[in-house]
This record gives structure tokens, sequence and C-alpha cells, in this order.
């Protein structure tokens, strides 16, 4: 089952702060929705745990974090794969930036796979819970990035 | 039918197994209980297609309660791979009961855990650690036939089998036929079976003496051995097998070996203790087995001015999951019924099977000539319907006639009896055909969609193995032969056995007809052992339950080794009575079941027969030492190997048929299809037992039912089974099953001893008359039934115009 997201927005940071931002995972990481902990390997590999619950499946989740690009102050993307009761989910998710008045706008895009009984026992309640849990991720981008800079825009 | 009365066979005697069954006194695999049994749960792959980077099963193996696991690799390293039917590159396959280095479905197993209790092998295969790389999927086989995404790089394509099935002057047909009908694509969709009972295994590598035993459900367990003991590296004769009650089949528990090697192994590396595997429903519903998917592609009918079809060309692309297992079978089990019950002479089928990440498929329910014979009905309904001829009138332009039996087919099947026109005109009389079409034409005005629809199809029973040598040449199979054992036991007793595995077919009682017949006892006398055991030496390598058999190969079995039986106990009674053996009666009297001296009035009751040759026997002249009254029978079919390039032979002895009509209305606001009337006429010649038959005919056509309307395995695009449960995947209740009309002519068959065909499977009548009751009752909104299965969402889509456009599905060329 594929999933995918897009969107943008803007921030009143300057691109290159905005990259350092999302490319550090002790501060992007905790951002992700029902973030339970972080483990840094190196400069390009987390895991991230994170709580799930669809329906009346929960559990929790180890994310394995991959930075597979990283062009400075231009582009960071992620590929992430994780295992969650009765499936896996695979996704990649790129954030492109440019400058934009004072401020940088960040373009994203994720693609999200979903394999296992997860699909059959909750497949339709992927696509809206996944857009939420992805909207809840971006608005707390934003609200982090604007913050660093006085407050939400 | 040699001399035996039929005071038995032919009536309603209650079923044995009834009183078992009905209290829940039934004995399943399930029910056995070995001591220091441990439990088995698979560790499954969530990925349809996906290399295997690494599995660490070292946090199971720490959990107290968890005595060893094992994952695919380890069992590649101590095994050889289960032979493959296909030839060449089909043949070249490997496959291993778990994934070795790469998973092909979803829900593969790829290790096991085994514990002491089946909730400590739960929370063993929840911490297995699987690491996977995703690999591109290929869920479509006409797709997979293009090899861009390969799944077994030993076979080097994705193309199990493939071959031309020619007959008859197809070119001359279509140069003379006055109408040519073109359909671009039509479908039958996959579906499984859901027994009651699951699969079940308990396996057990006995170290004392280096044995292998199984209780276990398997519903072919001759089969299941010989692919056990080459994989396994053991002498078939170390297997035993023994199944016992089984709660529904349908085909699909003859693949359960895979899962037997499993409890084999595990059972050896536990130190020789029973491992005990009970499948979960999930686990059958994405990973036992599934029926067979078929696409049918640029189909053409010749039709002469007179509406007969002469000739039919297509091209058929059968889809058999990931790996083939029982395939490729399915490449020609369909010939056996290859014209159906019509008469054309001429076709032309290119058939070719692929393998896809999905479930492998296994015989279920009618088994590869549902797939064809649904093919065949939508042809001659959407021929009826685009040259303006009705239904019924149609069908009776093409059947083979009555007087034409036996009927030698295109491709040298002989159909053994059938009468089709007099089940159609039992099907419209009980159905009340005229009324209802009257019904429907007044509720069309109302703008209502009914329609009104025929299937007509047949339960070929009693498999030609040397159909496989057409697929492959080398393979070593052909005839077939089943085993019966009839006894008197010490004390008397009329002990039967048999090496069938019925689920509910009443073998019990069916045999005990028969012997009773024999011996001019009542039933009630004769003990059926059934169920399959190896060690009662009763089966042959073609042993259980498939394939619409046990009135023909079963019960010939179990007359034969009545009769041998019986001239024993003449014999024996003959000396003893001292009388000439035509003058021995059989009979009941004051003493139980006895014999007779016509002669001189002297009887002696089973017991002081079964007596002198069990434990009397110094009594016993030389001259009757070879009476054992322990008498084992093969019985054989008279078949010869086919002619493997002309694809040419019968490949079936009995063909039982079935004659459905179903009217169907269509809710204009739910798009819900609704079963308004429904009839099913049976003919499989000679009944043996009517309630029976009767039985089997709600049941076959239940399941038709749900596969028509509710039954679908749907995959996504990256191969993930939607519909593992029951709230997606629907099986028929009481609560979907319209009252049925129930009708039955008999044209005995001159194939089988006593006239019965094999039946059962119910050629899937259902499916084809539903998709031409809906094709009926969508014609003039220009839908084409181009699928197997029809729900709301599917029948919705179609009066949008989304799907089964038939302007651009069907072409019809008329060049009167």
């Amino acid at each position: 089952m594929a999933i995918k997201f897009a969107g943008s927005f803007e921030v009143q940071r300057t691109p290159e702060e905005v990259y350092d931002f999302l490319t550090d995972p002790n501060k992007f990481a905790p951002l992700l929705p029902d973030f339970r902990g972080l483990t840094v390997h190196d400069a390009q590999h987390f895991t991230v745990k994170v709580n799930v619950g669809i329906s009346y499946i929960k559990g929790i989740a180890d994310v394995k974090m991959q930075l597979l690009e990283a062009t400075r102050p231009t582009r960071a993307e992620y590929r992430g794969q994780g295992s969650v009761a009765g499936g896996n989910v695979s996704m990649v998710a790129g954030f492109n930036l440019a400058p934009s008045g004072q401020g940088t706008k960040v373009a994203w895009e994720g693609d999200a796979q979903v394999f296992g009984r997860l699909t059959s026992v909750a497949g339709g309640l992927l696509e809206p819970l996944g857009k939420k849990q992805v909207q809840k991720l971006i608005d707390g981008l934003q609200a982090a990035l604007n913050g660093a800079s006085g407050g939400a825009r | 039918m040699s001399g035996d009365g039929k005071k038995w066979v032919g009536k309603a005697v209650p079923r044995k197994e009834e009183e078992r069954l009905l209290r829940g006194l039934g004995k399943f695999a399930d029910d056995i209980k070995l001591g220091e049994t441990l439990y088995l749960r698979f560790v499954r792959s969530p990925y349809a297609h996906a290399k295997i980077v690494t599995i660490d099963t070292s946090r199971a193996e720490a959990i107290a309660g968890v005595v060893c696991t094992l994952t695919g690799s380890e069992i590649a390293s101590k095994t050889q791979p289960f032979i493959q039917i296909a030839p060449d590159a089909g043949g070249k396959i490997r496959d291993f009961p778990m994934a070795v280095s790469r998973v092909r479905y979803q829900g593969e197993p790829v290790a096991a855990v085994v514990a002491v209790s089946p909730r400590i092998t739960d929370d063993g295969a929840e911490v297995v650690q699987v690491e996977y790389e995703a690999l591109d999927p290929v869920v479509d086989a006409e797709q997979a036939l293009t090899d861009a995404s390969i799944l077994h790089d030993e076979a080097g394509t994705n193309r199990v089998w493939s071959g031309v099935f020619e007959y008859g002057d197809v070119e001359k047909a279509f140069r003379e036929a006055a109408s040519v009908v073109e359909i671009d694509r039509m479908h039958f969709h996959r579906f499984s079976s859901t027994p009651l009972e699951n699969n079940v295994v308990i396996g057990q590598w006995d170290s004392k003496d280096d044995r292998i035993y199984y209780w276990c459900n398997n519903s072919f367990p001759s089969f299941a051995i010989q692919f056990l003991a080459a994989h396994l590296g053991v002498h078939i004769d170390r297997i035993r097998v023994q199944t016992f009650d089984i709660g529904g089949s349908f085909g699909i528990k003859i693949t359960s070996y895979p899962q037997m090697a499993v409890c084999a192994l595990a059972s050896k590396k536990a130190g020789g203790r029973p491992i005990k595997w009970v499948e979960t429903r999930s686990e059958h519903m994405t990973s036992s087995a599934h029926g067979n998917e078929r696409t049918f592609r640029d189909t053409r009918v010749a039709v002469d001015k007179n509406g007969v079809i002469t000739a039919i060309t297509s091209r058929h692309i059968d889809d058999c999951g990931a790996y083939p297992r029982y395939e490729p079978l399915g490449c020609v089990i369909w010939s056996q019924v290859f014209p159906g019950v019509y008469r054309f002479k001429n076709a032309r089928i290119e058939f070719s099977q692929g393998v896809t990440n999905k479930c492998p498929v296994g015989p279920n329910r009618g088994y590869s000539r549902m797939q064809h014979l649904w093919f065949l009905e939508r042809v001659v309904d959407i021929c009826a319907h685009e040259l303006g001829i009705p239904a019924d009138e149609m069908r009776l332009r093409n059947y083979i006639r009555p007087e034409e039996f036996p009927y030698t087919t295109p491709n040298g099947c002989i159909y053994d009896s059938g009468n089709y026109p007099k089940m159609l005109e039992l099907a419209k009389n009980l159905i009340g055909w005229d009324s209802w079409k009257k019904k429907q034409s007044d509720r069309r005005k109302e703008g209502r969609m009914i329609g009104i629809g025929i299937g007509t199809t047949l339960d070929s029973g009693t498999n030609n193995f040397g159909q496989s040598q057409i697929v492959n040449p080398g393979a070593p199979f052909s005839g077939n032969s089943q085993g019966a054992n009839c006894k008197l036991d010490i004390y008397g007793e009329v002990v039967v056995a048999v090496g069938s595995c019925p689920q509910g077919q009443g073998h019990e009682t069916t045999a005990a007809q028969v012997v009773a017949d024999v011996l001019n006892i009542s039933p009630d006398l004769i003990t059926v052992r059934t169920g399959f055991d190896t060690e009662r030496n009763v089966h042959t390598g073609f042993s259980g339950t498939y394939a619409s058999q046990f009135a023909v190969s079963g019960l010939s079995a179990v007359h034969g080794a009545a009769q041998k039986l019986k001239a024993e106990m003449t014999k024996l009674g003959a000396f003893v009575l001292e009388s000439r053996l035509e003058e021995i009666e059989f009979g009941v009297g004051a003493q139980g079941p006895e014999l007779r001296s016509k002669a001189n009035g002297k009887s002696i009751n089973y017991w002081g027969l079964a007596n002198i040759v069990n434990v009397n026997s110094a009594v016993l002249p030389p001259e009757l030492y070879d009476v054992t009254l322990n008498c084992r029978y093969i019985w054989r079919a008279p078949f010869k190997v086919p002619d493997t390039k002309k694809k040419y032979g019968n490949l079936t002895m009995t063909y039982a048929s079935q004659l459905h009509i179903a009217v169907v209305e269509i809710d204009p606001e739910t798009f819900i299809p609704k079963l308004l009337d429904y009839v099913a006429v049976d003919d499989c010649g000679t009944v043996i037992n009517p309630p029976i038959v009767e039985g089997q005919v709600y049941g076959a056509t239940a399941h038709g039912i749900g596969a028509a309307l509710l039954e679908n395995c749907v995959y996504d695009a990256v191969g993930n089974m939607l519909t593992s449960t029951f709230s997606d995947y629907i099986p028929i209740t009481a609560v979907n099953i319209p009252n049925i009309k129930y009708g039955h002519i008999e044209t005995p068959s001159p194939h089988s001893y006593s006239g019965a065909k094999g039946m059962g499977e119910g050629g899937a009548a259902p499916i084809h008359t539903i998709s031409a009751a809906l094709q009926d009752a969508l014609f003039e909104k220009g839908v084409f039934i181009e699928d197997s299965f029809n729900n709301a969402d599917s029948l919705f889509r179609a009066l949008k115009g989304e799907i089964g456009r038939a302007a651009d599905l069907v072409k019809v060329e008329r060049r009167a």
C-alpha cells in the first residue's frame, strides 16, 4: 500500500539554519509524532522509537532512519524503515529548501509503503492516519523553526 | 453389480458419521494429545518480495520455555528442495518449506519458534528480528510472463509451463463462420476455501526408531509422503501418516506438506518430541493455498448461421502464486472438460502459467476445471446475447446430445453419460422459467435490474494421472488406483478400511452400503475405518480424498475387497456346512450375520467362521490355508497413458453434470446483487445415498455462491493481501444462502461398476450461473461481465462504465 504526501511552508530562518535543524537527529527526531526515544548511531544513521496505535493495534515501533542525501543548504532526504505490529513501513521523505524573502520556503514530499497484515486489518485507516501524523510532524517542524526565530507565523 | 443385491445402495441410509459429528464427538487432529508435545509458530514475511538480509533468533531463544528455532537456511542445509512436477525451467525452482534467502509472498514463513506452550511460541515469534531488503513485486501473471522481475533466479523465467492445445480445423471453421465473436479479456478471480478446521500438523521424528510420525489433516497423504520422503531424505516406509475426522478441505489441505516437513525437522532438533502446529485463520487466509487465478485473452468464437459454435481460440494465462507445488498439473487438468458440455470440435487454446508474488495456489473446489468451465459458459452466454438467441435456446443448440454418449471430446476424453437437455427442462420447470421471464419483463419496465442465468457444468471425477505427462513427459505418474480392505475380525465383526480422508462426504456410510449389499446384511453391522493410516496398508500412491472420485475409485476398491471376502467366506462356509459353493446363502439369522446352506439348512454365524480362521485353525484342511478372511483389494482405473504430443487421451472416468439457474436482482441504490430464486439440478449417475448427494449439492452450491459474490483474495500493487480476515474475505454462511430448489436425474455411468459418478465439487456451477444472470440483467446497459467475482462495488463501477464496457471488450462480426 503506497501513501504519498507533499506540501510546503515558509519559516523566518535562513536555509542554512533550517538545513542544520533538519539534519540534526537530536532536534528533528523528537518532532516525530508519539516520539519515545532516540539512538544516534553516526552522522547518517539513527533509530527512533515511536508509539504506534491504529485502532486496536498498538505497539512501539523502532524506525531505522538514514540521512540519504544532504546538500547544504538546499536539500535533505531521509529514508526510514520500521516494524510495527503486523507490518513493516518503508518511507522516503525529502525537504527542498529555497530562500524566500527573509526566510526559507520548505517544500517537502514523502512516499511511504506499508507491507504486511496491517494493510488488511487496518488498510482503510492507514492513509488518513498517515496524513494526520505527517501533518503533525510538519506543524511541529514549522513551530520549532519559527519558535527558534521568535514565534510561529 | 457382480451378483450383489441392491438393497442398500441407492437408499437414504442415515449417515453413520452423524451421531459422532453432530454431538461434537468427532476426533480431529487438534484433539490428539501426546506427552511432551511442543508447539510451533511461524514467523512470516510482511513483504511479498524481498531479500532476507539477516535473521536474528537469539532473543527468542533466550525466552524461558523456547526450546529451539529454525530458519529457512538451516532447513536448506539439511534437506533437498521439494520435487517439482514441471519440466524445463519450472522444474529448476528450488522450493523449501521456509524462505531461504528471499521471500516471495506475503506470509511466507522465514523462521519457526518451538516452545513448551503456544503462548510462548507467540512471544518468541514476536522478537525474531528479520531484516529485509524490498524487491519489486510481481502480482499479475501477464506481467510476470514478461520476466521484467524474475522470482526464481535458478529458473531464469517466471514461466512455469506453456503449451498449445489444438484440435480439429480451426481455420476452416472461422472461414466458414456466419458470425465471429471476439472477447478481449475475461478474468477468473482468486479465492480460497475456508474450512471450519484449519491445517493442523503434529509431527514427530522419533529418535528411538528413526521414524517420522504424523497426526494431521492433510487430505492427500499419499501424495504428501512422496514429497516428504524425497525432501527429508528418508525411505517412504519410515513415514507414518494418520488422519482423523477432517473439518473440511475442499482441496486446500492437499498442499500442507511444507508445514509437515518443518514439524518433523523441528522435532528432530528438539530431541524427538512431538511438535504441534495449529494454523491460525489469518495464516490460512494468507499462506495456505489459494485457488488458481486465470486470465483469458483474445478469445475468438466462430458461430454458424444456426447459432452453433464451431470453433474457439483463446490465450489462457494462469497465476500459480509464488511456488508451483501441485502445479503445473492445473495446466492440463482443465482439459478434462475441454469442450465443457458443448459439441464444438475445433479449438486452439494457448495455455501459460506464471509465478507471481502471491500465495501459492493449490487444488481448490473444482480445481482448474471450474476456471475453464466459467470461461466456456461466459463464451456461450455472451454469444447468445450478442446474436440475439435466447439463453436456453443457445444451450440446446450447442449441448452434446443424449444419444451421443459415450461422447469422445476433441482431445480424446470420453464423457460417460449425460442428458443436458433433460436437466435444463427440469431446472426450468423447478424455477418457473416462463413465470420469471414475465416478471422480468414487467419489472424491467419499472427500471429494475433483474437477470436470469443458466450455468451448465461438469464435475469430472477419478483422474488419469497420465495427464501429468502432458505437462511433463518425464513425470512418473499415470492411471489411478485405490485400495480397501475388508475382513472378518476374530469375533466376526465386518471391518472395512479405506485409504480415503473424508471431510464430510459420508464415506463410512456409503462404504457400508456397498458391503452390506455384497454380504446381504445391514450397514449397521459393518464398521468402516476411514481416515488415512499408512500402517493399514490399504493406500496406493493416489489415496486421499480429492477430485470427486470416492464413489468410483474408493467404492470400487471397497466392492472388490468385499467380493474377495465373500468368496473366501463362501469357500469356508461350504467346507463347514458340508455343501457346495453355490448352495451357500448370506443373510442374518438368530445369532446375527450368518451363512446358510440351501442344501441341508445348516448355518454358521460370522463369529464361527472367523473363529476357525483366526484362532482355531487346526481344523482347517490344507486346501483352505489360503482363506484369511482378511482381504485387501486394489482397484485400478482402466486408463492408458495419453498421447503427450497430441495432448490426446481419456483423462477422467466419470462426468457428473450440474445445471443451475439463478434469478438475480441488482439493487439500484446499493448495487448489491440479490438472489431471488435458485435451482440446482444434479446428475451424478446412480445415486448411492440420496441425502448425502443432496447435501453435497447444497454445499457445493453454497460455496459457488460465495465465490461468485463474496470471496475474493485481493492484493494491492506491492503484494499485500488486503482480504486476510473474515472482515474483508466473507465466507458464505446460512445468512447468504437462498432457498435452493434441488432436482436430479440419473444417467448411470457405464464406466463405474455401480453406475455412480464422482461428485461433490459441483463444477463451481453457481459462479457461471450468477455471471450469466448478472449479464442478463446488465446486457442492455452495455455491461460485459468480464470477471467471475461480482459484488456491489464492481457492479457499481461497471454501471459507471469504469470496467466491463462491452463496447471495448466484445466485438461481433456478422458475415451472413
